[in-house]
């Protein structure tokens, strides 16, 4: 599935973006599945609003977003939900975990959308990212960085071509960012699937074949 | 999981308070409706028992101090009749044949009792209360009458204490045979009379139409046309305006205990009517009072809703599972109300036949219908509301 942007301009930054140059916004720019692509973005030049633009929480922008023959702008519901299912999953930079429920009832909520992942796969991955003990202990009670490996597990238990990551290591320690680094290469290789990851700085984390200051 | 995050908040009292209105308002709904229906059956049914207040009427030329006297004057002739068959509201006619031949009536034992007897004759299906063994053929000796219930009540508070002759119930009455004298000088024949049954509707005695057909042929005046005095019409509301416009300005009479009974009618229906809009604002209301609860449901559990919908849930996978939550919770009202509704039918069928009034003991289609009516709104009404409340 291919992604494209023509002549993209968020409401909110358009006075701001009209006085510098960016790599994506007013710019005619399409990417394929498989490539990894990093949007280097200081503070306030629209890193989150960008991710949530394709992701389709946000329509307050100028110019076309298209996921595939998808136009974003006039998706309706109904087929969001199917993107955000089998085409396209998301690392939230605020995490947005369910307070009310345990760890892995915030994955396997997701997990039950599609089935594609078995229950022993997503309890290994939370293994994996040092969960294990964690599992049974409320959203509301979880330090901000479990909340953030949670929310990585949450992101891989369905099939996707792209996997759009807002600063997702940003509470994590170095250990605990190169464990969920590898989980996430192995997932992204096994759907052979690209992904955009949106961050402050300049990082190596991923084999990017792209880089775009934003 | 889903339930917990999107019915968590949901407060068990107003659930019951919202519940018990929709219960209400269902249960007051299904009553108006059958009320309604029950009166319209004993009413306008087609059953045997009209005596809530009858649409048959037995109709008459008035007898005035101008055609008093005068031969013919209170006949109904064949365009009287044809034209009563239009006339409005009336739905059927039907002739009283009377004898026009002599019949003497005798009864021994203890009621020493010797008269001259007028019989009458309807078509069948103008008699209320129709028995089994209501027939009589030329040849037969055994003959079959219907007495008017106002005769045996004359006899019994009447007659029979003034007396000092014994009261007599109506299987009484029953058991006695008369003995009738048809025809005059050689010509008689006589019958063995059993009274087997009693009339609200006709005030005299009937005898099976073709014994007075037989009587009038045999032992009637040849060669003089048979002419109706009275007649019987079954009439669909005999309390409108135009119906009673009709009588007067014909100049005809009736008896007018039943057009007093259709001024009963007009006021059930007044009150029946009244009965169901009220129905039909409880039931708007206890709906209103449900939806609500569940948009406060919805809308309490909207950041839940928001995040299930970024997650990848779709909005018409979550209104199925809501409706599919409060589904059973309708259902369950409905069934309950539709449960009040049956035993109030067969508490009224008990009691009304205690009155002598025929009610069937289950509630009748239109409540089904009703209940299928409102249950369909409710249900489209719940799912719009939560499919628009999940989508706002």
């Amino acid at each position: 599935m291919q992604l494209s942007l023509h002549g993209v301009v968020p409401l909110p930054l358009r006075d701001k973006i009209t006085s510098t140059s960016s790599g994506i916004w007013k710019q005619q720019v399409s990417y394929n599945k498989g490539e990894f692509i990093f949007v280097q973005a200081p503070s306030g030049t629209g890193k989150t609003t960008l991710i949530h633009i394709l992701y389709g929480l946000r329509k307050d922008y100028e110019g076309t977003v298209k996921w595939g023959d998808n136009l974003l702008a006039t998706t309706g519901d109904e087929l969001f939900a199917d993107l955000r299912t089998g085409d396209i999953s998301v690392i939230f930079q605020d995490m947005r975990l369910f307070p009310e429920l345990t760890a892995w009832e915030n994955i396997d909520i997701k997990r039950r959308l599609t089935n594609t992942i078995s229950e022993e796969q997503a309890h290994e991955w939370l293994d994996r990212l040092g969960l294990k003990d964690k599992k049974n202990s409320s959203g509301a009670t979880l330090s901000y960085g479990e909340q953030q490996r949670v929310a990585i597990v949450r992101a891989l238990v369905q099939p996707f071509d792209w996997l759009l990551m807002d600063e997702p290591f940003s509470h994590l320690d170095h250990a605990n960012t190169q464990k969920a680094i590898t989980l996430i290469s192995d997932v992204v290789r096994q759907h052979n699937a690209g992904m955009i990851m949106a961050d402050l700085d300049a990082n190596n984390y991923f084999p990017y074949t792209k880089t775009i200051l934003l | 999981m889903l339930k917990r995050l999107l019915l968590g908040t949901q407060h068990r009292g107003r659930l019951w308070a919202a519940l018990i209105a929709l219960c209400l308002g269902t249960t007051l709904l299904l009553l108006s409706v059958m009320i309604w229906w029950n009166f319209n059956e004993l009413l306008y049914g087609k059953g045997q028992d009209d005596s809530l207040g009858s649409t048959f009427l037995i109709i008459g030329k008035r007898v005035t101090d101008q055609n008093m006297g005068v031969p013919n004057a209170t006949i109904f002739q064949p365009q009287d009749i044809e034209a009563l068959k239009q006339a409005p509201q009336v739905q059927d006619v039907g002739v009283i044949t009377s004898n026009h031949f002599p019949i003497y009536a005798m009864m021994g034992g203890q009621l020493p009792l010797a008269t001259d007897l007028p019989l009458e004759s309807v078509p069948d299906k103008f008699i209320d209360k129709m028995p089994a063994d209501w027939k009589w053929e030329p040849g037969s000796r055994d003959l079959p009458i219907i007495v008017s219930s106002q005769f045996l009540d004359i006899y019994n508070y009447v007659f029979a204490p003034s007396q000092g002759l014994p009261q007599l119930s109506q299987s009484s009455v029953k058991s006695i045979a008369l003995n009738l004298k048809v025809g005059k000088g050689d010509r008689t024949e006589t019958f063995l009379a059993h009274v087997v049954g009693f009339s609200d509707r006709i005030g005299s005695v009937l005898a099976p139409q073709s014994f007075i057909d037989y009587g009038n042929k045999t032992y009637g005046n040849p060669g003089v046309p048979m002419t109706y005095s009275q007649v019987i019409i079954k009439a669909k509301d005999p309390s409108d305006k135009h119906f009673a416009d009709y009588l007067q300005q014909h100049d005809y009479a009736t008896n007018s205990q039943n057009l007093r009974w259709s001024k009963v009618r007009a006021i059930v229906e007044v009150v029946t009517s009244a009965t169901g809009i009220l129905a039909l604002l409880l039931m708007g209301i206890g709906t209103l009072v449900f939806i609500l609860f569940i948009e406060l449901t919805i809308a309490k559990a909207q950041a839940s809703l928001t995040l299930l919908l970024q997650i990848g849930y779709s909005p018409r996978y979550i209104s199925r599972f809501m409706t599919g939550r409060f589904l059973p919770l309708i259902l369950g009202t409905v069934v309950c109300s539709m449960a009040i509704a049956a035993a109030g039918q067969w508490v009224a069928a008990v009691n009304a036949r205690t009155q002598g009034l025929n009610l069937p003991l289950l509630p009748g289609w239109p409540v089904w219908a009703a209940l299928a009516l409102s249950t369909a709104i409710l249900l489209v009404l719940v799912t719009r509301s939560i499919s628009a409340a999940i989508r706002k």
